[in-house]
């Protein structure tokens, strides 16, 4: 239902708080979400990719709640429908070179 | 590269994955604990007041303490808990990616056991991302464990129990906390917590939330306001705070990355916080091996993710050939009673969102409590806790069926009974006779018992508080006491100060108020200097 | 230090950062102290500093929100290396802490005077 692209969701409408901040990383907006649905990205991942909110710093950990709620909102489907985004390694922020170095004698 | 193998790998040294450890550990099971911070415990070091429960929930127990009795017990049993551990990914066959130090390791688990927690909500609101405005654990981390405090004057978003706690938390050290707000109608943590909160003098705004953080580099103040039923600002409700912090306690969401990332059945439950592994009720996921324990399968309390830490390390024992059959079944049969005790009561998971008016007993609830933070004068006198007699004697103002009993064992008089049924009211055994010992003031966690003597003899009435705050007054200070509500009721003079191993910094402070305020002084304030 | 935003006796805890050696780093180039082996956010914190960083986009000032290295607002440049989160990183001596702006150390008027440069 949430991925439905044959539905009508209505037209964008400008709401007061469009200007506030949900993912504080990477500094979207309420109203940049909102628009990205009416512009047709339905799903977690698509908006992720789109404006890039919860691909910042901490990879969602304070605004991923947010922005589905604000999806879903948008979409008029409850929050549960919507699928999160995939979770992938590395689950906390690690810079490339600790990436690159394999322990190599297997002792903790 | 190479990769060792152990029979359980916890991620989480917290109270589920630190239980579940010792658990397995004392079935014979090679175990390693990963934890990304540089202390293990989780947030058990962070909360600093006493445990509900009964005994077999360490209930008394100061949260940091049970802290300490799991880190020596894991240690006994032989876990090895490695720290600054951050697991980074988990793969097909149990395989644990873990980053420690400057490098990667490889390392794989006959059984894994995620137990990673939760982390907090967060509510916007404009000026939520200054500098000022915070978590209600980002304070309690500051001051429980850092020894800073967080601001001088503080807003506490949230009336759960992290809120509640968190507000007495922050004026036990030294803050000042300016109210308490929620959106919601009701008060959502426990009554108790509540009490002890506004009998100090916090005003709890419920229907209210925050309209602005004020302030160009960081927070400098608040305007909250009340809301309708719709959760919409009511125009002419502005309130206005001067604050240098803001507090954010509008609950938790499981931390459930690893398990979606490992392919573990998922769903959204809101009954549970959020994204959640499908699991049994012992902590087995949709994938052989792979079990979880504690806030990661939902949100509930550090005492039933104990247990249920447990449970998952008598399973895992099971799962892996350490136990048989049937002593797991025995062992989980006296756990599953253990958490059922918790689940029980007013709060319990079965009664979220029900409309409760009467408690157990058929007395009518106080609904002053939930809107305002503390049963008023005239509701008080209805609960079983609370009776008037000559000389000293208990006084029990517990007013909500939660799990919860120490202070039935503390009573060596027997004066105080709640019987077999956990969550019964306390009520005054009328058959004992009170020696004033002070063990169950001390003991009650919620700060809800008060030994009274009504009149002793000169028109005045001695009471007896929990006092956890310093400086510590003593015998001869002057000042006033204060009322459930935190105002002022009268004057007051401390008359005695007892402080023993037993009560565990719980300080018993007693004031001699006249006769006629005996059953309504329940908090002292020096008089200002 | 700081010694109001200190807890030096706690009700509960008791005597807090007993023992505890003092060490001086640097915050933006001033010598401030703290205690060694704290995270720098609480050194930070005892010492009144509210404003870890300015954002990239919007160059709004940011502190400590999660303290528990999740939502990485608190993060500084520390020792020339900026994205730093400061509540997981113990304080040492000597130790160059500095505000970011945007992902350097340097305010933005001079990142864009630079830029023109080039």
């Amino acid at each position: 239902m949430a991925n439905d692209r044959s539905r009508d969701i209505g037209p964008f409408t400008e709401q007061p708080d469009d200007d506030m901040i949900i993912c504080r990383c990477e500094e979207v907006t309420k109203g940049e979400i909102r628009r990205a649905v009416h512009e047709g990205m339905y799903t977690i991942p698509e908006i992720r990719r789109y404006l890039r909110c919860g691909m910042g710093l901490c990879q969602g950990q304070t605004c991923a709640k947010l922005v589905k709620g604000i999806v879903a909102r948008e979409l008029k489907v409850s929050p549960a429908e919507l699928t999160p985004a995939t979770s992938r390694a590395p689950m906390r922020p690690m810079e490339m070179h600790i990436l690159a170095k394999e322990e190599e004698d297997g002792t903790i | 590269m190479k990769c060792n193998r152990y029979d359980l790998l916890v991620v989480g040294a917290g109270p589920a994955g630190l239980s579940a450890a010792i658990e397995a550990a004392s079935h014979g099971l090679s175990v390693v604990v990963f934890d990304e911070n540089a202390r293990p415990g989780g947030q058990l070091f962070k909360q600093i007041h006493k445990f509900f429960g009964s005994k077999e929930h360490r209930a008394k127990i100061r949260g940091f303490r049970i802290g300490q009795q799991l880190l020596a017990e894991a240690d006994e049993k032989g876990v090895q808990v490695v720290l600054n551990a951050t697991v980074i990914g988990l793969y097909q066959d149990r395989e644990l990616v873990v980053r420690i130090g400057d490098a990667i390791h490889h390392v794989k688990g006959d059984a894994i056991l995620i137990a990673t927690g939760a982390s907090e909500n967060m509510v916007t609101f404009p000026g939520w991302t200054l500098p000022g405005v915070m978590g209600a654990g980002a304070a309690q981390t500051m001051m429980n464990l850092y020894g800073v405090k967080p601001g001088k004057k503080v807003l506490m978003l949230g009336s759960g129990n992290v809120g509640l706690v968190v507000s007495f938390q922050l004026l036990q050290a030294g803050c000042e906390v300016v109210a308490l707000v929620d959106a919601a109608p009701k008060i959502g943590g426990y009554g108790v917590h509540a009490a002890k909160v506004a009998r100090c003098g916090v005003p709890f705004f419920l229907s209210h939330t925050i309209k602005k953080a004020e302030g160009d580099d960081h927070v400098t103040g608040v305007t909250i306001a009340q809301v309708d039923e719709h959760f919409q600002f009511i125009e002419g409700t502005e309130k206005h705070f001067d604050v240098d912090t803001i507090c954010v306690a509008v609950g938790l969401s499981p931390m459930s990355q690893l398990l979606k990332m490992a392919g573990c059945e998922m769903e959204d439950n809101p009954k549970r916080g959020g994204q959640v592994p499908i699991c049994d009720d012992h902590g087995r996921t949709s994938i052989p091996g792979i079990f979880v324990a504690g806030d990661v399968s939902g949100i509930e309390e550090a005492s039933s993710a104990m247990i249920e830490g447990r449970m998952a390390g008598t399973a895992i024992s099971e799962y892996l050939g350490y136990l048989d059959h049937e002593a797991e079944e025995t062992e989980m049969d006296t756990l599953d009673h253990d958490l059922a005790g918790l689940r029980q009561g007013m709060f319990a998971p079965a009664n979220r969102g029900k409309k409760i008016t009467e408690t157990e007993e058929g007395i009518p609830i106080s609904t002053n409590l939930l809107t305002k933070g503390f049963v008023s004068d005239e509701e008080i006198e209805r609960f079983p806790g609370v009776t008037h007699s000559k000389g000293i004697h208990p006084v029990m103002e517990c007013t909500q069926n939660i799990p919860c009993n120490p202070c039935q064992d503390a009573c060596m008089q027997h004066c105080i009974k709640i019987g077999d049924h956990i969550t019964a009211l306390p009520a005054v055994n009328p058959d004992s006779t009170c020696i004033g010992c002070g063990m169950c003031v001390a003991s009650c966690p919620g700060q809800a018992i008060f030994l009274v003597n009504e009149d002793v003899g000169d028109g005045s009435a001695e009471v007896t508080i929990p006092y956890e705050f310093l400086p510590l007054p003593e015998k001869g200070t002057k000042g006033i006491a204060l009322g459930r509500s935190g105002q002022k009721v009268c004057e007051a003079e401390v008359v005695g100060v007892r402080t023993a191993k037993a009560f565990d910094e719980t300080h018993l402070l007693t004031m001699r108020v006249p006769k006629e305020y005996a059953g309504r002084a329940r908090f002292f304030r020096r008089a200002e200097v | 230090m700081e010694e109001e935003r200190r807890i030096r006796q706690h009700p509960i805890l008791g005597v807090q950062n007993e023992g505890k050696k003092v060490v001086t780093f640097t915050y933006d180039g001033k010598p401030v102290q703290g205690y060694e082996g704290e995270p720098v956010a609480a050194a930070l914190k005892a010492n009144g500093v509210q404003i870890h960083r300015y954002t990239a986009k919007q160059h709004k000032p940011r502190g400590i929100f999660c303290a528990i290295g999740r939502c990485t607002d608190c993060v500084m440049v520390v020792d020339g290396k900026p994205n730093i989160r400061t509540c997981m990183t113990p304080l040492k001596e000597g130790m160059d802490v500095r505000t970011q702006y945007g992902v350097s150390d340097r305010p933005f008027e001079e990142q864009e005077a630079k830029d023109h440069e080039m």
